[in-house]
This record gives structure tokens, C-alpha cells and sequence, in this order.
């Protein structure tokens, strides 16, 4: 699978430099400047594109929101080599995965069913920034598998996710963010036909030096909408995060519900953790609610499971291993699979990575 | 013309009674509009202040005019032009300890709001201030046995004893260039109060100051300093209101609390100025050791508020509680919350917050917990219902949480929603009008913010309540 390559270093294209992208990953509101929550910059390689031919998408695409903003989308589309849109005809349930490369868009007509995965590649040498920009248009009655891993391979991780999606379009999203370094992603889906639904769930990982920047952004416009978001994550070390989640309840969605919840388990005293849920609503006859829950692993939880032999660290060590359980089993093809499973053996080691493979019967199937 | 549009005419006229009457300025003090230098020793000179204070306007003048507002920030204030705000306005009068020595106009207004009454059933001292200048304050003679001192800024800035005091902590809570406004505030401050309760003395009676703003196109800027040593207990009531005008007013005043290790400090505020008026306040407390702070806020007027109490827990094991409800009809806009910094270990703060938007009113609430990396034990809940009552409306929830300690505990939940046609349907099949049905169900949503307020301020929310909720339906 071709993945995202905005890679500074084996592109064969000369690089300019780095340029500054600033306001990246922010919210439609936005809370006090002083807690540095609102957004993040950050420092991009820029490859020279002076003779080239830019391709690009369909115009129609330029109307889809991107989730970390207007700033990475002109700067993905400007690095890109090349622009890839593909189409799923009306009524098609297409089950080959689409794999989204540096500058995607997905036409997923009506009644039609699409998987399409994004995936860093772990393997070779590390790379400077890699990127993917997708953006997808879902039709009435169309159903949208999202599957999104961040597993390494570079030291700056770059995700912009835009979807729209018509009346009675079904988008479901699952993100896994396990990798190293920074890594800044932000989606954006507009539920703009009557019935449209979102499910969400958004799982991640950060450890040492990591540094982690998600922006969820849900439109609800059409009436009867319905989304559920559900983030989770482990963090540990000297890791940062920072979670903006938005469910914007726009004027005219009667009917529409909205839920979003994080839970956040945090092992080090060393860890940042920043958390953002907003509701915006315009609309009476809606109902929205969000919650989070911040904290580490209760005393009591803890010696329950040391009372049957494990320590403390093992203990804590189970709920990353789920996060990677959890992945592989999402993942959809033997080249993310392959991608979860390297990163499990960084962070968890050969021998638990192994236990990973057997416990899914996936030595078998495949060579991993 | 239908009795349903005779409720709404006389509700209207209820609430201009209550609060929308004015007097004449006429043989007022009134400098001129805007903000200069001048401006600010004039005022400075009028209180004979000392010379430290007169340097910290200059400076917070110059910080006011060299900060910029924040281009992501909240509604509008475009329509607040400072060089037509007099930042000074005060009756030709000296304060008084009695109200028989308050002016008659002056006197009227207070009475009208009760204050004179309330002062004899239930509480232990009372400022009032009109316009910039506090024109009555008086404490029980019992209170002050103990030791407390309540009386204004100005008046403890001329007392060798609490002028040292005063030096101490003046503006080291709410620095001048904490924002754009609280420059202001220190540029131009006038009024309000100076409370000091000592070790180990609990005040059985709360004591109140209600800050009236009569002048039209005018600010109004006091100054609330308390502090409340260690082990000591008081309950502190901040009311306010003003008449309506179609010129924009501003209140920019500023709290600074001080909560000693032990102690136990509770301020309630009731808010209910006038549509058009821009209340950009600043309230914050540090609190120490076993110390707590609970803040009851109802806000119920202005055009616009920026208004955000924020609590320092300093000291071990010191905890905060906020209760608050937001109203938020026409023509107002109100971005309004609380913000908790959790600095000491084993420190707990709970937020519980309400908001009611009707008749195209915007409610924000937002709020921050942060959690340090000492503040190990620490735990926070946040809880903020809102209530839609029509779809011209709008609500906006905007939380923010900063966990730095593996050991720390954060919740939060927030829930927005309208009245259920089953709730009104079953309450209506028992006799209600709609209209009494839905006051009923908002009535019941503000109650745990209410019944923490004494009883005749609860009374008071409630009819402001009513009184919205009257108007709101036909």
C-alpha cells in the first residue's frame, strides 16, 4: 500500500525549507489564550514545486472541512505529488479498503459502502513529517468505514480527515494513534442530511516525549442526526496531549442528539493531559451531552490485580496491550496489521507482541 | 386586547418597576468621557490617595491602552466605545452611616431594592454605592466588637492602621495587566469594599454591598478586598442593578478574596443590571490551608458579561465549590463561568453550573480546571446543564481541563436540552397554564442554585425567574 509520504527525505524533490504552520487543530470556539489549548503550530518541510503540474481534486471537494484546518490543507495540497480521487458507484459495497494516500478524495455515492484506511508505515528509516489529507463525500444511504492508524515511522505525524455526509449516510471512524512523536490529527464531519450518523471512537497512546494533538469537529445540520464519540487513551511518561472535541448542534437539526465522552488514564506525574469537550448549540430540540473522566488506576483496581501476581507495572501495561489488541483487530489488511504489530513490539516488546499475534490467530493467516 | 397580551404588557412593567427607574444627575460630579491621565489624577486626587496608588493607575492606564483584546474571544464589545464612558459620576454627597442622612433620591432607590430592610432582618453590615461612590455603610456594633472591619477602600487607604494593609494585597490577586479590563479597573477604581475578619472570628450575619449604577453612559469600577484570616467564617452578598438606557454602560469592578488557612468564606452574588449594560468583571480568591471557598452566582442581566470567578486552592486539602445559573433573554449575550486552579495536594473543587437561554439570548459557560503537579489527590468535578427554551436561542458549553498529576481526578459532565412536551403536557393536565408549566420546570432547574442563597435573595431569584419566564411565553 502506497501510504502517505509527504517525506522530506526520500522525496527526490529538493526542499526548500520549513515553513511555520500556525493555528493548526482549532476549534470552531475556543477557551482562555493562556492554557494553550486552542491549537498548536507547527514546522513543515516545504519541497520545491517550481515546473510542476499541480493535479487536484474535483472543485467539489474544496467545500469539505478538514479537521486541522484550512492552513494544512492548502500545505498538504501544495506538497503533494499527486491527487487521488476515487469513486464508489451507487449501490456498490466495495470490500477491497481504499488505502488514502497524501491527498485523497472519496466519492462514496449513493447506497453505496466504502472502507478507507490510513496508515503510516513503520518500517525503514524515520522520516521527518509525513501527512495525509482525505476527504470524503458520502451520499445519501451511503455507509463509510474509516479506519485510521498511526503507528510511527516518522517524527511528525500530520492526519487531516473531511467528511460530509448526506441523508441517511452512516460514517463510522475508528482512529488508533499509537505512534512516536508528535502527531496532530483532526477530523471534521458534517452530518448535513436528515438521519445522518457519526460513530466515533478514537483511541490513543502516548508515551516518553510524545506529543499528541487531536481536533474533533461534528457538524449537525440536517434533522435527526445522530453522533456518538467516544475517545480513550493511556499516557505515560513525559507525554502531551491535547483533545478538542466540538459537536456544533446547528440551527435547524431538530431531533439531533449528540454525545461525546473521553476517558483518559494517566500513569506518569510527568504527563500533560489537556482536555477540550464542547457543545455549541443553536437549536432547542436537540439534546447534547459530553463527559470526561481524568485520573489513573484506582488503588483498589490496582491490588486487585496484584493479589493475582501482577505488578504494578504489569498492571498498567494491560491497559496499553488492550489499545493494541484492540487495533489489530480492526485493522483490515496484513500491511496495517503489520504496521500495529511493529509498533507493538517497540512499545511492548517481541514477546507480548507474539502473544498478540497467537491470541488473534493471525500466525496462520498470515505471515506477520 | 387579549389577556394573554396583558400579562406580558404588565410583566414588562413589573420589571421596569423593579429595577428600570431613574433619577436625575443634576448637581452630579461628572467627569468628562473617555480616558486620559488627567482624568486619572483627578480621581485620584478627589480621594487624597497615597502616592503608591496614584502610580499604580498611571502604570495600569498605560497597560490598559497598550493591551489588545483577544481577536478569539466571546461576544462582542464593539459596541462599548470608551471615549463615551465617564469613568467617574458621583451625588454631591458624603457617605453616611444612617440612611437618614442619605439623600431622599439616593435613599428612594435603595429602599425601592430593599436594601434598608434587609439591612434590619438579616445582616451585619451594609455598603451602598451609587454610581462610583459608596454614599452608605454601616456595620452592627457587635461585629465590629470583634474585630471586623468592613468599610470602603478609600476610607482604609486613610487609616494608618489598614492603609499597610490595603498596600499588601491590592492588586496582587488580580494583577493590572491580567487582561485589558482590569487595567481599567486599576486605572479608574472607585468604590466598594475593604472587609478584614480576624483570627477565629466567625460573622454570624453576612454583610452586603449593593453597587447601583444610576448615571447613563458611565462605568462603574469598585474594588471588593476581603480577607478572612485564618479560622475566621464569613458570608459576603454582592447585589447589583441598574436602569435600562439605550447608551451603553460598564462595569468593570474587581474581587479580590483572601481565604486564610481554615477559614470558610462564602460570596453570593446576585446580578441583575440592566440590558445595556457590558459587565466585564474580575473575581478571584486564593485560598489556603483547610480553607474553603463557595461562590453562589445568579446572573440575570446585561447586555453582555465576561464574568469568570476563579479560585486559587494554594493550601492542602483547601476546596472550592461554585454554584451558579445564568439567564440569558433578548438582546443578551452572556459568556459567563468559573475557572479552578488546584495548586495544594488533596485540594477538591465542584462546579455546578445552570444556564437558561430564551427569546434569542446566547448563553457560553465556560469554565478550566487545572491541575498542578503537586496536587497530588486532587479531585474536580464540573457539572453544566443548559436549558433551551425556544429555538431563536442559543447555548455554548466550552470547558477546559489541564491534568498535570498522575494521582488527580477530573470529571466532567454537561448536558443541554429544552423542556420536554411531556413534562409541559403533564403539568398542564393538572390544571397549569403552559406558561406556569414551563416556570414551574425552571423554576425547579434553578433550585439548587437558589436554595443556596439566603432566603429573601432566593426569593428574589425566583421572581426574577418569574418574571422572565412570564414574559417569555405567548
Amino acid at each position: 500500500m502506497a501510504e502517505s509520504t509527504l517525506d522530506a527525505r526520500q522525496d527526490a524533490r529538493p526542499t526548500a525549507g520549513h515553513v511555520t504552520l500556525e493555528r493548526v487543530n482549532t476549534p470552531p470556539a475556543q477557551t482562555w489564550n493562556y492554557l494553550r489549548a486552542n491549537d498548536i503550530t507547527l514546522t513543515v518541510p516545504v519541497h520545491s514545486r517550481k515546473g510542476d503540474v499541480f493535479f487536484a481534486l474535483p472543485r467539489l471537494f474544496e467545500g469539505v472541512e478538514c479537521g486541522m484546518g484550512p492552513t494544512v490543507t492548502a500545505w498538504a495540497e501544495s506538497q503533494a505529488k499527486d491527487a487521488h480521487y476515487v469513486e464508489v458507484k451507487a449501490g456498490e459495497k466495495r470490500k477491497e479498503p481504499i488505502a488514502a494516500q497524501e491527498d485523497t478524495g472519496v466519492m462514496v455515492r449513493a447506497g453505496a459502502e466504502a472502507t478507507i484506511v490510513i496508515c503510516t508505515q513503520p518500517d525503514g528509516p524515520v522520516q521527518d513529517t509525513t501527512a495525509a489529507l482525505v476527504r470524503v463525500i458520502a451520499e445519501r444511504g451511503a455507509r463509510v468505514h474509516l479506519l485510521e492508524f498511526v503507528c510511527g515511522g516518522s517524527d511528525q505525524r500530520l492526519d487531516s480527515v473531511g467528511i460530509v455526509a448526506d441523508e441517511d449516510a452512516r460514517i463510522d471512524v475508528r482512529q488508533f494513534f499509537l505512534g512516536a512523536g508528535t502527531t496532530a490529527a483532526g477530523l471534521a464531519v458534517a452530518l448535513d442530511g436528515n438521519r445522518a450518523r457519526l460513530d466515533l471512537t478514537c483511541r490513543y497512546l502516548g508515551r516518553e516525549q510524545d506529543i499528541l494533538d487531536i481536533n474533533h469537529v461534528v457538524r449537525q445540520r440536517g434533522r435527526n442526526t445522530h453522533c456518538d464519540v467516544r475517545e480513550s487513551g493511556v499516557l505515560d511518561g513525559h507525554a502531551k496531549k491535547s483533545l478538542r472535541a466540538t459537536i456544533d448542534l446547528v440551527h435547524g437539526s431538530s431531533g439531533s442528539e449528540g454525545a461525546e465522552l473521553e476517558n483518559v488514564l494517566i500513569l506518569s506525574d510527568d504527563v500533560t493531559n489537556k482536555t477540550m469537550p464542547v457543545i455549541l448549540c443553536d437549536e432547542d430540540d436537540v439534546a447534547g451531552n459530553h463527559g470526561a473522566s481524568i485520573g489513573s488506576v484506582g488503588p483498589e483496581q490496582i491490588q486487585y490485580l496484584r493479589d493475582r501476581g501482577l505488578s504494578m507495572q504489569e498492571a498498567e501495561g494491560l491497559y496499553v496491550r488492550a489499545l493494541f489488541d484492540e487495533a489489530l483487530i480492526c485493522a483490515p489488511t496484513p500491511q496495517t496489521r503489520a504496521a500495529v504489530l511493529a509498533r507493538a513490539t517497540d512499545v511492548l516488546g517481541s514477546e507480548v507482541a507474539n502473544d498478540l499475534v497467537d491470541g488473534l490467530g493471525l500466525r496462520d493467516a498470515e505471515e506477520v | 386586547m387579549s389577556e394573554r397580551t396583558e400579562k406580558r404588557t404588565q410583566v414588562a412593567d413589573v420589571d421596569r418597576s423593579l429595577y428600570d427607574f431613574t433619577y436625575s444627575e443634576e448637581g452630579y460630579e461628572r467627569y468628562e468621557d473617555g480616558l486620559t491621565p488627567d482624568i486619572v489624577r483627578a480621581i485620584s486626587e478627589k480621594k487624597d490617595e497615597p502616592q503608591w496608588m496614584l502610580e499604580m493607575r498611571l502604570a495600569a492606564l498605560d497597560t490598559y491602552h497598550a493591551k489588545e483584546m483577544a481577536p478569539n474571544w466571546g461576544p462582542s464589545i464593539a459596541g462599548l466605545d470608551m471615549d463615551h464612558i465617564s469613568t467617574y459620576v458621583s451625588p454631591r454627597t458624603k457617605q453616611a452611616k444612617s440612611w437618614e442622612d442619605v439623600p431622599d433620591d439616593i435613599k428612594n432607590t435603595f429602599e425601592r431594592l430593599g436594601i434598608p430592610e434587609a439591612e434590619r432582618e438579616s445582616l451585619a453590615g451594609v455598603g451602598a454605592q451609587y454610581d462610583s461612590e459608596i454614599v452608605y455603610h454601616n456595620m452592627r456594633e457587635e461585629v465590629a466588637k470583634d474585630g471586623v472591619v468592613y468599610t470602603t477602600i478609600e476610607d482604609a487607604l486613610h487609616d494608618p492602621q489598614w492603609e499597610p494593609v490595603v498596600h499588601e494585597y491590592f492588586g496582587t490577586l488580580i494583577p493590572p495587566a491580567d487582561h485589558k479590563f482590569a487595567a481599567l479597573h486599576y486605572a479608574v477604581w472607585s468604590g466598594g469594599s475593604f472587609v478584614y475578619v480576624p483570627a477565629g472570628v466567625t460573622v454570624e450575619y453576612p454583610l452586603q454591598s449593593y453597587f447601583r449604577l444610576n448615571a447613563e453612559g458611565a462605568g462603574q469600577f469598585e474594588h471588593t478586598l476581603i480577607i478572612v484570616e485564618e479560622g475566621a467564617d464569613l458570608h459576603f452578598i454582592e447585589g447589583c442593578s441598574a436602569p435600562k438606557y439605550y447608551e451603553a454602560n460598564l462595569h468593570a469592578g474587581a474581587v479580590e478574596l483572601f481565604v486564610k488557612d481554615g477559614a470558610r468564606l462564602r460570596y453570593s452574588t446576585i446580578e441583575n443590571w440592566s440590558k445595556n449594560m457590558y459587565n466585564l468583571n474580575t473575581k478571584r480568591a486564593r485560598v489556603g490551608a483547610d480553607a474553603k471557598m463557595e461562590w453562589v452566582s445568579g446572573s440575570f442581566g446585561s447586555h453582555v458579561s465576561y464574568l469568570y470567578p476563579t479560585t486559587i486552592l494554594q493550601g492542602a486539602r483547601s476546596s472550592c465549590e461554585f454554584s451558579g445559573i445564568t439567564f440569558a433573554g433578548a438582546t443578551q449575550d452572556l459568556d459567563t463561568g468559573c475557572k479552578v486552579i488546584l495548586n495544594g495536594p488533596h485540594t477538591t473543587a465542584s462546579m455546578d453550573t445552570k444556564s437558561i437561554s430564551k427569546d434569542g439570548g446566547c448563553n457560553t459557560f465556560r469554565s478550566s480546571v487545572v491541575i498542578g503537579r503537586r496536587a497530588e489527590g486532587a479531585r474536580a468535578t464540573v457539572s453544566c446543564q443548559s436549558l433551551m427554551l425556544d429555538d431563536i436561542s442559543r447555548s455554548d458549553t466550552i470547558p477546559a481541563m489541564d491534568v498535570r498529576n498522575a494521582t488527580a481526578s477530573v470529571g466532567h459532565e454537561a448536558t443541554i436540552g429544552r423542556i420536554s412536551d411531556d413534562t409541559v403536557l403533564y403539568l398542564m393536565s393538572r390544571g397549569c397554564t403552559e406558561a406556569e408549566a414551563r416556570t414551574m420546570v425552571v423554576g425547579g432547574f434553578a433550585n439548587p442554585v437558589s436554595k443556596e442563597l439566603p432566603l429573601e435573595y432566593a426569593v428574589e431569584m425566583n421572581n426574577l425567574i418569574k418574571l422572565e419566564m412570564e414574559g417569555a411565553i405567548g
